[in-house]
């Protein structure tokens, strides 16, 4: 089995060490790449990259082809839900674990859709609803906040142009 | 009258005390609800000289919200009769100075402009937060339903909720976890 080779770091590293893969993929599964450093007791660098089985897989959901709704360009045009700004549940899947949204080639939405998403995590961002999934400079609460941004505020998801 | 006649009497035109809970509520679209309960115009016995107003008390109205960024837009203009008495304050410094206000103002505006309007507006009364007098709490006999749906913030759901929520989203294949 051919080893995978991870994009290179621009630093001085002493070993690479790569998991070999013995099995054989199935379509389905999904194997996400996790980049550990570690330094070893001679003062190595070790930067390491396992395979991880994605823990979404379980829960994903898949519509059937009678409940599709009518425009059928991604998977969430086809799943016809009304998401509304305060859905953080579903926002906060697309979202990476410093609060950005991830692109479009990511998370594989067409135009509108991915531009409707981004526009909602903005909202529920500036209501103060996922306030942990914040960049490490910024105020987890919402009371910590200067001015207007300190108070609660709502929006009104049909002003979204898309 | 009779003995059940004037226990219907009494539970007719008795004033009543209902609690608002003003948290994550829009205050324009709370004071067209509340409205109606402070001048009596949701009883059958109305009339605009009875006075059949209710009691309203509203807590948490330093929760309130505003859409959009009006926060930062919405202005209240105050004039105080003399030359160079007109000043414009901006929601969020009103709100800051006094969370009550733009509750009362919004309230104020929604019931009609006429004379018993100040009567009614006195028979409403704003808590910031949500203590509320021991006298006016005994008084309370009914609650009004808010408005808009409260929304639940990220931190507030259990881990286990958030993993069992059904994924709409899987991240490719050969995707580096950030």
């Amino acid at each position: 089995m051919a080893l995978r080779t991870l994009t290179t770091i621009g630093r001085k590293i002493s070993e690479w060490n790569l998991l070999k893969i013995t099995t054989v993929f199935a379509t389905n599964t999904r194997n996400l790449k996790q980049v550990t450093q570690s330094e070893t007791a001679d003062g190595t660098l070790v930067i390491a990259g396992t395979y991880v089985p994605s823990d979404r897989a379980s829960n994903l959901v898949t519509v059937k082809l009678d409940h599709e709704g009518p425009c059928s360009a991604c998977y969430m045009c086809k799943l016809n839900l009304d998401v509304k700004h305060t859905d953080v549940l579903i926002l906060s899947q697309f979202l990476r674990t410093d609060g950005c949204m991830l692109p479009r080639r990511i998370t594989g939405l067409c135009k509108r859709q991915q531009k409707r998403i981004g526009t909602m995590v903005t909202m529920a961002q500036k209501a103060g609803l996922m306030s942990n999934i914040n960049p490490s400079w910024s105020h987890k609460d919402p009371r910590k906040r200067y001015r207007y941004k300190k108070w609660n505020s709502y929006w009104d998801e049909t002003t979204i142009k898309c | 009258m009779s003995a059940t006649k004037r226990v219907q009497q009494w539970s007719t035109f008795s004033r009543m005390w209902y609690l608002y809970d003003a948290q994550w509520q829009d205050p324009f679209h709370s004071a067209k609800v509340l409205s109606p309960y402070l001048t009596g115009q949701n009883k059958p016995i109305y009339h605009p000289l009875n006075d059949c107003g209710d009691h309203v008390v509203v807590i948490n109205s330093q929760e309130i919200a505003l859409r959009g960024d009006e926060w930062k837009k919405r202005v209240y203009f105050h004039h105080t009769g003399y030359p160079r008495g007109a000043s414009w304050t901006l929601a969020w410094e009103l709100h800051q100075k006094d969370p009550k206000m733009i509750m009362r103002k919004a309230v104020f505006k929604a019931i009609t402009s006429n004379l018993v309007r100040r009567t009614c507006i006195e028979r409403l009364h704003i808590y910031p937060g949500s203590e509320i007098p021991e006298e006016i709490k005994s008084n309370l006999s009914g609650q009004i339903r808010p408005v808009m749906p409260v929304p639940k913030r990220l931190q507030e759901y259990s881990k286990e909720e958030i993993e069992n929520y059904p994924k709409v989203f899987d991240f490719p294949n050969d995707y580096i976890l950030r």
